[in-house]
């Protein structure tokens, strides 16, 4: 049974949905602080859905519980309507950093997954982690070593190593807020690319409003103390989309909606 | 010339000027021989002796070797196990952490009445005492596993095994030869000790036997052998950490500013 889910398509049967997802956290001195308050959302299959908020909103931990890595306080996690408890392959991350294993060159770390996951003919493989470096501009650095690349390169390394196996769901920890204005917005479209050519859902967090509103279908907006969904504002923009996007005025109007429901406290920033 | 060798240079150059230096003073001084030595009657000790040196040297290095890849093997493999394992960790750990407060060199007399005059004793005393801070280096390197790291390896269901040898025990590597550094020193000490107390052979037996009869010439040439051979050790890691640690970027800061 589907409970009816905030605003925007309603998908008949999500591929990923959170259902009454609650996180409540116990201080020392033995304080509850409630990071998420009930939370239920659903994601269609193939949707980019952006998760914004000011830090401390619990966006993070929406994508941590999501991804298994965090325990839920309370309700549950469905995969294809099946409940599931901790990581699956069928939910890939990308970290706020590139999370490299530096004593292993670009190629390997890109292969790492599929070394864990025990997966086969290694060749296949090895030739998709060439064709995906390639694919993120980084032709001529799979033998480096990540302390040869800059933080932006590090972390197309890190895209390329989520997209080395077929998770369906891709989620995004601010993947690119460490980076520069211009490194972002290229790695931007080119995640956009990707996501078209690839075909998964992916769940993006970012603090970002023009950014979310570039990538995304969706843009959940979310408040802190406690931190809930305010609301979920869909961007009917036409795609694919590029940089002219960020002058349009309809692209705007949907940004200034959002930072209205991010409250007073986030006036005119980014 | 690369910053290194201009650091070797300016090392070596102040290595000459002190030994210079003590040479005048001892022989302007008109100091006894028998008292401190020049370096030149340290040099002429080594040069006549070296057959003496040789053999006994041979001794200790031996000793020092086995008790270090002994101390290295069990460092490590116990190591790793309390990281792994929470049993050990409340059992073993604080057994071994009781031990490591202990002046273990004061041990030495009862090592050498269980273990005899032969090298089994100072392998024993060596490996004993080394084996600590290689120990404690590798704990204390699994602990510090990057967090980051752990959580992309539970986001693709990794087992322990999997963990433990793509990301804790390449992380710990930095830690693990820190540890085998001071290790390695310990071992030489420790060796060096055994062979004051009970020994028929060694570089700790010559020096025993060089100071008792006076023979400060030789004293002093044994005892700049195993400085030469601390100095070597000490060499010999720090090749080896750039060969193993190529990836932390350490070396290369060092360079580039050359």
């Amino acid at each position: 049974m589907r409970r009816p889910v905030e605003a925007g398509t309603a998908p008949a049967v999500p591929i990923l949905a959170l259902r009454d997802v609650s996180k409540t956290y116990r201080t020392v001195r033995g304080e509850n602080i409630v990071a998420l308050s009930q939370t239920s959302l659903a994601f269609e299959a193939g949707e980019f859905v952006a998760i914004v908020g000011p830090s401390g909103c619990g966006k993070t931990t929406l994508l941590n519980i999501t991804a298994g890595l965090l325990r839920p306080s309370g309700g549950t996690i469905l995969f294809r309507n099946a409940a599931i408890d901790g990581p699956t392959p069928e939910v890939g991350m990308v970290f706020q950093g590139p999370v490299l294993l530096p004593w292993r060159k670009v190629i390997e770390n890109v292969l790492l997954p599929i070394e864990v996951l025990g997966l086969r003919p290694a060749s296949r493989y090895r030739q998709r982690a060439a064709d995906l470096i390639g694919m993120l501009g980084l032709a001529g650095f799979a033998e480096r070593y990540p302390r040869e690349l800059s933080g932006g390169m590090q972390q197309r390394v890190s895209i390329a190593r989520a997209l080395i196996y077929d998770s369906s769901v891709l989620l995004m920890d601010e993947p690119f807020a460490a980076l520069d204005a211009m490194t972002r917005e290229e790695l931007n479209l080119e995640l956009l690319r990707i996501w078209k050519m690839t075909g998964r859902t992916i769940l993006f967090v970012t603090h970002n409003i023009p950014e979310a509103v570039l990538l995304s279908d969706r843009v959940v907006v979310m408040t802190p103390r406690p931190g809930k969904v305010s609301a979920v504002v869909p961007v009917p923009l036409p795609r694919p989309r590029s940089l002219a996007l960020l002058g349009d005025p309809a692209f705007g109007a949907i940004a200034s909606r959002i930072r209205g429901l991010l409250g007073p406290r986030s006036g005119p920033a980014a | 010339m690369s910053n290194g060798t201009v650091s070797t240079l300016y090392a070596v150059a102040t290595f000459l000027v002190v030994l210079a230096a003590w040479q005048i003073a001892v022989t302007a001084l008109h100091v006894a021989p028998y008292f401190i030595p020049s370096p030149l009657a340290i040099l002429h000790a080594l040069i006549a002796g070296r057959a003496l040196y040789a053999a006994n040297f041979l001794v200790t290095l031996e000793s020092t070797l086995i008790a270090f890849a002994v101390a290295l093997a069990a460092g490590v493999l116990l190591g790793a196990m309390v990281s792994e394992s929470r049993l050990l960790r409340r059992t073993l750990y604080p057994l071994l952490i009781a031990f490591q407060s202990m002046p273990r060199i004061a041990l030495a007399p009862v090592i050498i009445v269980w273990f005899g005059f032969g090298i089994s004793s100072k392998v024993v005393l060596g490996a004993f005492t080394a084996f600590f801070p290689i120990f404690l280096n590798t704990v204390h390197g699994m602990a510090t596993a990057d967090p980051d790291q752990l959580a992309l390896m539970r986001i693709l269901k990794a087992n322990r095994m999997q963990v433990f040898l793509k990301v804790k025990l390449p992380g710990a590597l930095p830690f693990l030869l820190a540890g085998a550094n001071i290790g390695i020193i310990f071992a030489i000490l420790a060796v060096i000790v055994g062979e004051f107390l009970g020994a028929n052979r060694g570089m700790g037996f010559l020096i025993v036997n060089q100071s008792n009869q006076m023979d400060m010439a030789g004293t002093f040439a044994s005892v700049f052998l195993l400085s030469a051979t601390g100095i070597g050790f000490h060499y010999g890691l720090g090749a080896l950490r750039r060969r193993l640690l190529f990836w932390s970027g350490t070396g290369e800061a060092g360079r580039e500013a050359g």
